[in-house]
């Protein structure tokens, strides 16, 4: 449905989708710095589906932004699909991210002007490639809203827009597939839908999704997690269950919380 | 409540600037003018002397309190609109219509006061360099001085108070109209769609347009330059009524522009999208385009074919024609300046309005080049739109006032004075949008969609 499906013959593609080596990210001036990010290294297979979770301010939208493109990392080095993330300015960015990177927003973020038609050959347009109508509305079918081609965004309920955001992000047929919470704002019936589409991407078409998420549910749709806390890695879980999952978020939430006044304590706050 | 008036202005004067600047020149204008009054009073002016300095007075006075009124309400309603998030907050909690109505008034009403004190300075200025031009023009004595007393000050600020006043409330009453929920969801689709009481006004506005050229072509033939009188107002009626019916207009517009613009690419689609679905903001960023280019191109073509007039007749112009000529090219600056502010706060504030939708483009793969691309050619349709309207309702000044004093429905005028209105038009719009929109895209497009 999304594409072609995984190389035929397993010619084995490149890999690695993506690989984070040593990256920081620091916000504010001098006297008020924020460490987001404190030296993540990671590498992700192609064809994998990771879950990063952590508690909140642990840098997992950080993450997302700095692997995707989006942001510019402090220090240390990106490289999606092989090639590195690095170029001046947005324009460079932007060129770089259409070749390679989907997303998936919490907020959908469909343009409110264009129909859902529209929204899902955009980035093919904007990337100035060929637009092949019947195979957005292929995807669009795909995703069960065949009958929705000409409706604004604000017409469709938000399960319906997570899955117009999902045809269009795998319209360009990225390498690697980011989610910001896609199933924060839905109800679990739309979310446990757009969990499966994400799954079939994976599993069938051999795309590399990674999501961040609060929701253990949602995360144990995932082939592993990734924990975050105070911007680094701090555990990796395979094969996860919902239980799992939420057992490990108990403990690391405490962990922090302890860390956190003892450091204060410590500093005689 | 007024409390809370005063926060938000220390805490955002950014957002009331355009409001604040309308009145500041507003009230400098309406001062320099009523100083002359004042002039005629202290030195004991009499006769011709008096008549002119007097009429200076009240003829532009009066034309600058209407256009005060409007750029006032123009801006403030602005300001509040863009607020509609912090005014649906405020209500959540617990605050009244009328306590929202206070405070926006009273925002308002310190800004009123603030603004024409301080123009009072640059009114003096004004009012003196206003009384060298008489002077110069021998309209007035040169030995008659100048003053700035009671009357002036008391009108500027009088004046200016008022209007900001009413515009306040006119706007408050609106704004606490809205329910919670819908002032929340108000943006997700304007359609433009022409309501019948705005119809009717165009309708009504039209209609006198229509009346007045009527008048000038018949009763007014061979009256020579009392004829101007009654031509004078028909291009700011016509403008007023096919600014009323820019919702109309732009979509039948972009509806016949819409393949020439698409030829542009990406851009293009979007751009023309946009005007097709977004056509009540499109709509409100034409108005002040029509206004400007309508009275712009209708006075100084009306002044030229006087002007043309009097030459051909042989005889040197009269005091009061100077005069009048005086008052014409007061009125055009004036009207310059108040629909270049006017035009100015719209496409910042629809501008910076967009900067969510923006950043959803570019997340979608829209270099910020492309994003500016789209605002340039929605810039250039809405220049076109507003340019052609401001164009029909010139004529509706100038043919009627050609036929009335020289017989001839051909004006005279140079052809550069309409292109150098349109071409300003067309600079100021783009500049401002681009301006407006670079700013926007400055702001990480991941921040955008969240802000």
């Amino acid at each position: 449905m999304f594409g072609h499906k995984a190389r035929p013959g397993g010619a084995a593609p490149s890999s690695e989708a993506l690989r984070l080596e040593d990256v920081r990210k620091v916000y504010g001036a001098e006297d008020n710095r924020v460490v987001a990010l404190d030296g993540v290294s990671l590498s992700l297979p192609a064809g994998s589906f990771t879950a990063v979770m952590g508690p909140s301010g642990s840098g997992k939208s950080t993450l997302l932004q700095c692997a995707a493109g989006l942001d510019k990392p402090t220090g240390g080095r990106v490289l999606v699909d092989g090639a590195e993330l690095s170029g001046d300015g947005e324009a460079a960015l932007t060129k770089f991210r259409r070749e390679r990177i989907g997303f998936v927003f919490q907020q959908f973020n469909l343009l409110p002007t264009l129909t859902v038609l529209q929204n899902v050959t955009l980035p093919l347009k904007l990337a100035g490639r060929r637009v092949d109508k019947d195979r957005a509305r292929e995807i669009l079918g795909r995703v069960g809203l065949g009958d929705r081609l000409g409706h604004l965004p604000a017409e469709l309920s938000g399960g319906q827009q997570q899955r117009v955001a999902i045809a269009r992000a795998l319209v360009t047929e990225p390498r690697i597939l980011f989610g910001d919470e896609p199933t924060g704002a839905l109800d679990s019936r739309s979310a446990r839908d757009v969990l499966g589409l994400l799954q079939e991407a994976v599993r069938v078409y051999g795309r590399t999704m990674v999501m961040v998420t609060h929701d253990p549910v949602a995360a144990a749709h995932a082939d592993a997690v990734l924990y975050l806390a105070d911007g680094r890695i701090v555990g990796h879980q395979s094969a996860p269950t919902a239980e799992a999952v939420a057992e490990r978020m108990t403990r690391l939430a405490d962990e922090v919380e302890r860390q956190r006044t003892s450091g204060r304590a410590q500093a005689g706050v | 409540m007024v409390a809370l008036a005063l926060r938000s202005l220390r805490k955002r004067a950014g957002a009331f600037t355009a409001s604040f600047l309308s009145m500041f020149l507003g009230s400098a204008i309406i001062m320099a003018f009523a100083s002359m009054y004042d002039t005629a009073e202290a030195s004991g002016a009499t006769g011709q002397t008096r008549s002119t300095l007097v009429t200076m007075a009240m003829v532009v006075g009066g034309w600058g309190l209407l256009l005060v009124v409007f750029a006032v309400t123009s801006t403030l309603t602005l300001s509040v609109r863009q607020r509609a998030a912090e005014m649906a907050l405020l209500k959540s909690v617990g605050a009244t219509p009328a306590q929202l109505t206070r405070m926006i008034v009273g925002e308002a009403a310190v800004l009123a006061v603030l603004a024409a004190l301080l123009g009072a300075v640059p009114g003096a200025l004004g009012g003196r360099g206003l009384l060298g031009l008489l002077h110069g023009t021998h309209q007035v004595p040169g030995d008659v001085p100048y003053a700035f007393g009671a009357f002036a000050l008391g009108t500027g600020v009088g004046v200016t108070f008022a209007s900001a006043a009413i515009a306040a409330l006119i706007t408050a009453r609106r704004a606490a109209r809205v329910r919670v929920t819908e002032s929340l969801m108000a943006a997700a689709a304007d359609p433009g769609r022409l309501g019948r009481r705005r119809a009717v006004f165009a309708g009504v506005f039209l209609f006198l347009a229509v009346d007045e050229a009527v008048v000038t072509m018949t009763m007014m033939r061979g009256k020579g330059t009392d004829a101007m009188a009654a031509s004078g107002q028909a291009d700011i009626l016509a403008a007023i009524g096919l600014a009323l019916l820019a919702p109309v207009i732009v979509r039948r517009a972009t509806a016949l522009l819409g393949g020439p613009v698409r030829a542009f690419g990406v851009a293009g689609d979007l751009a023309v999208t946009n005007l097709r679905r977004r056509t009540g903001a499109m709509a409100s960023a034409v108005t002040p385009i029509i206004l400007f280019t309508g009275i712009a191109v209708g006075t100084l073509f009306l002044q030229a074919t006087e002007n043309a007039a009097t030459d051909r007749s042989g005889v040197a112009a009269t005091a009061d024609q100077k005069g009048v000529e005086t008052l014409n090219l007061v009125v055009i600056g004036m009207v310059v300046l108040f629909a270049a502010i006017m035009l100015v706060n719209t496409l910042v504030a629809a501008t910076a309005h967009r900067r969510r939708e923006f950043g959803q483009a570019r997340l979608a793969g829209a270099t910020p080049a492309q994003v500016l691309g789209t605002v340039a050619l929605e810039s250039a349709v809405l220049t076109v739109v507003g340019a052609a309207c401001g164009t029909v309702a010139s004529v509706f000044t100038i043919i009627p006032f050609a036929v009335a004093r020289k017989g001839s429905a051909v004006p005279d005028g140079s052809a550069w004075i309409y292109v150098g209105v349109v071409a300003l038009a067309a600079v100021l719009t783009g500049a401002t949008a681009l301006g407006a929109a670079r700013r926007a895209v400055r702001t990480p497009a991941v921040d955008a969609v969240t802000a």
